[in-house]
């Protein structure tokens, strides 16, 4: 008995201390388990704030990225070598670099587009594109445009980096040099139809070389120099055929005037037209051309592309005066020696002419596969199409050299005298005869383009410019010659003769 | 002397082989590349189709029909597919690379779904309700008559011809900053399905887990859904066909596939999927 009273006595003290030390344990345990919860938790909420840091970091990022998407960059650099087969032509082998160029397209907002594009050149950056094009956003239809950009016509606003052959037809190169031109044009394109107006006006003298008597180009930074608007339009619509193809066709027109520079204007023919009031009298640039573009699918892609323009370009002259009081000259009159002084002023006129002209261009293109292409061109230019090939040399106008002294001092003393501005002496020359920018040309040009992928190019092209040939004089020579020197050694160019002057081209483009 | 000769003859013949190995036709792999919305039904077409056709091989991407257009330009994809037609400046990307306006086949049509949240009470919405809602004139679901709740955006990128077809047909002008742009119209309606006060929109094929949007043309008209009826005969207001474009008309194994994507077996799975037949 006694010994379950110990018994229970010693459980009696051990239970509690064991309960103690369980409740203790647990209660440990359970503190551990908060310090343990509270530090997750402090875990929790310091990672949420990371990933709070987080998002707005990347809502920063994506910000900044959607204005970057803002910004378009595209470009195409053009690398050849050419040979010439010219005589005159030295070196006749080159490697050059005809584009380099980078467009850059910002759009802030919907609508608004600024296209800046620079050509790059060794030691030289010149100023393609630069305008703002204003885009209609209610009826899709009409865009404003206001800068430098391309002339509306189809060959110029055809891009060299997709042109099928190695440069553009002369008669787009003559009446469209640098393609670009300033001013502002409206654009008018109603998106489901295939119809396209370009109404513009241009200060229209850009490209344009205007030599002065020296044969200086007083247009050098294409800045305007006269009163006068040039309006162009351009319609295009297009026919579908279904998926057998499509013809584009359209015309467009030029209506433009430029300063004359001189008062005398000829005909085409270079037959004297009037005398001009003034030297700021505008002649005529005046044509309209015709367009069409075939696109039949046969074995791949097949297109047929051609345009003819015909019309007047102006080609201002100039008038340069110049008085020059030569040094004292002495006579001996009565036995007395006098001193007089001799003004000579000289004017030095070319007259404007209005040139009427003709053109046009053929391209047949074929495509074989993904890859080849190949193309064929014919164009043809007659710059004057009133003047005969035999009559270019002869037609001329010539005021003949005029010259005039005029004696303003009588002298009837008998003393030694000076006299200042005793005589005057008055020289006209004033002249135009036809010449080399007469000279009909028809070019054949054969290309064939590889497509490594859609980036990078190469094409081998062959253009073949066959002049026609000018008449002779009773001696057998041409009627126009021109002289050259290559190396010392000295040549003519006789355009009574068809002149070889095919260039060959090998051009690699990578385009981005 | 011998021995040379027959080691002369044992070289011709392996290159000959060579040569031969090397002008084999490899089998033809068909590239299709495009829109995001008819990327399952492309997918699915091409399943079947390579089941039937063991030799062929077609590999589907999507990207959006603008990325497809593109590839298609640069010659990377023998087929887009495209949910909007293409567009002129595209055609003469076109043209001035392959001297080929493209060919342009339409393979089915789609009713553009208005996806709401299954809990949403609004019922059904006009186009220019439409409009102001996605160009963010309209923030409020109590404006056409929902809860007082700010309305959540969810649209596509502008790669997408469905963003492009949207914002020309119904939006008419520029989006709302606030519509959440995502990648697919799967994206839409998943996000639309979790969001009590969204709204998207997309292919018809996609809508499984949200609500279809009645649409009316405007106050006075009736109500629509887009199913197979209201889309072919034109009641449903927006509706569209889905294209597939090449660059020049279809030869051999593309025609084949092709001329198959519009027979009867083809049509017949683009019911399966969830968009309606071109014919």
């Amino acid at each position: 008995m006694k010994r379950i009273t110990n018994f229970l006595l010693t459980l009696g003290l051990i239970l509690p201390m064991l309960v103690l030390s369980t409740v203790t344990k647990a209660q440990n345990q359970f503190d551990a388990l908060k310090k343990e919860q509270d530090t997750l938790k402090e875990n929790v909420s310091t990672l949420r704030d990371k990933v709070g840091g987080v998002e707005e970091r990347v809502a920063t990022a994506e910000a900044d990225l959607a204005k970057l998407t803002k910004i378009k960059l595209s470009g195409y650099i053009q690398a050849q070598f050419l040979h010439y087969e010219a005589s005159n032509a030295y070196p006749d082998n080159v490697f050059m670099l005809r584009r380099v160029r980078i467009k850059f397209q910002y759009e802030p907002i919907n609508g608004v587009v600024f296209v800046l594009q620079p050509d790059f050149q060794p030691g030289n950056i010149t100023l393609k594109d630069a305008y703002v094009q204003l885009n209609d956003r209610w009826l899709k239809t009409f865009s404003l445009y206001a800068g430098k950009f391309n002339r509306p016509n189809y060959e110029v606003e055809y891009s060299s980096s997709s042109r099928e052959v190695p440069e553009r037809s002369r008669v787009i190169r003559a009446i469209y040099p640098d393609e670009r031109a300033t001013g502002a044009k409206l654009e008018i394109a109603p998106p489901k139809i295939p119809l396209k107006v370009q109404l513009a006006l241009f200060n229209g003298n850009d490209g344009l070389t205007i030599p002065d008597a020296a044969g200086v180009n007083i247009n050098p930074l294409n800045n305007d120099f006269d009163n006068h608007k040039d309006f162009m339009g351009r319609v295009t619509y297009t026919f579908k055929f279904g998926n057998i193809g499509a013809l584009g066709i359209g015309a467009h027109g030029y209506y433009g005037a430029i300063k004359a520079n001189t008062t005398d204007l000829l005909k085409s023919d270079y037959t004297y037209d009037k005398k001009l009031d003034n030297i700021g009298k505008l002649i005529k640039k005046n044509w309209v051309g015709f367009e069409g573009q075939l696109y039949f699918d046969f074995l791949g892609g097949l297109a047929l592309k051609g345009e003819y323009i015909f019309g007047v370009n102006g080609t201002p002259g100039y008038t340069s005066k110049t008085t020059v009081v030569s040094p004292m000259t002495s006579a001996i009159k009565g036995d007395t020696l006098t001193l007089t002084t001799l003004t000579t002023s000289t004017t030095t006129s070319r007259p404007a002419i209005e040139k009427s002209f003709s053109g046009y261009y053929v391209y047949l293109i074929k495509n074989i596969g993904k890859r080849n292409q190949i193309a064929i061109r014919y164009d043809y230019y007659d710059p004057n199409t009133k003047v005969a090939s035999d009559q270019i040399g002869i037609a001329k106008w010539d005021a003949a050299v005029k010259t005039v002294i005029t004696d303003k001092f009588t002298y009837a003393g008998t003393g030694p005298v000076v006299a200042t501005n005793a005589q005057s002496k008055t020289v006209v020359v004033n002249n135009l005869k036809s010449g080399t920018s007469d000279i009909k040309y028809q070019t054949i040009t054969l290309a064939y383009t590889y497509f490594f992928d859609d980036n990078i190019k190469i094409m081998l092209g062959y253009e073949i410019p066959m002049n026609k040939k000018v008449g002779t004089d009773a001696k057998g020579v041409g009627n126009v010659t021109s002289a050259y020197s290559v190396n010392g050694i000295a040549g003519v160019y006789d355009y009574s003769n068809s002149l070889k002057q095919n260039t060959l081209t090998l051009r690699l483009q990578v385009k981005f | 002397m011998k021995k040379s000769k027959k080691v002369s003859g044992l070289m011709a013949i392996i290159a000959i082989a060579l040569i031969g190995f090397a002008f084999m036709p490899a089998p033809k792999k068909i590239t299709v590349k495009g829109s995001d919305t008819m990327v399952i039904l492309a997918q699915k077409w091409a399943e079947v189709y390579m089941k039937s056709h063991p030799t062929a091989i077609i590999q589907v991407t999507g990207g959006g029909s603008g990325t497809g257009i593109s590839a298609l330009i640069n010659g990377a994809t023998d087929i887009c597919n495209s949910s909007r037609p293409m567009k002129q400046s595209e055609m003469d990307k076109l043209k001035d690379r392959y001297a080929s306006m493209g060919i342009e086949i339409p393979c089915a049509k789609d009713g553009i779904t208005i996806f709401l949240n299954e809990s949403n009470p609004v019922k059904e919405l006009t186009i220019k309700q439409l409009s102001n809602i996605f160009s963010g004139k309209t923030r409020n679901w109590k404006e056409v008559g929902g809860p007082d709740q700010d309305i959540k955006l969810y649209g596509r990128e502008n790669s997408s011809g469905t963003y492009v077809f949207f914002k020309d047909n119904v939006v008419k002008t520029d989006y709302a900053a606030s519509c959440q742009t995502l990648p697919g119209t799967a994206a839409v309606v998943n996000a639309v399905s979790k969001d009590k006060f969204g709204i998207g929109y997309g292919g018809a094929a996609y809508a499984a887990g949200v609500k279809h949007c009645l649409v009316k043309k405007d106050d006075k008209s009736q109500a629509y859904v887009a199913n197979a009826e209201t889309v072919k005969n034109g009641q449903y207001p927006i509706t569209r066909y889905l294209y597939m474009y090449l660059c020049n008309r279809p030869t051999g194994e593309i025609k084949a596939y092709i001329d198959w994507i519009l027979g009867a077996e083809g049509q017949k799975l683009v019911t399966e999927i969830g968009y309606f037949p071109v014919k």
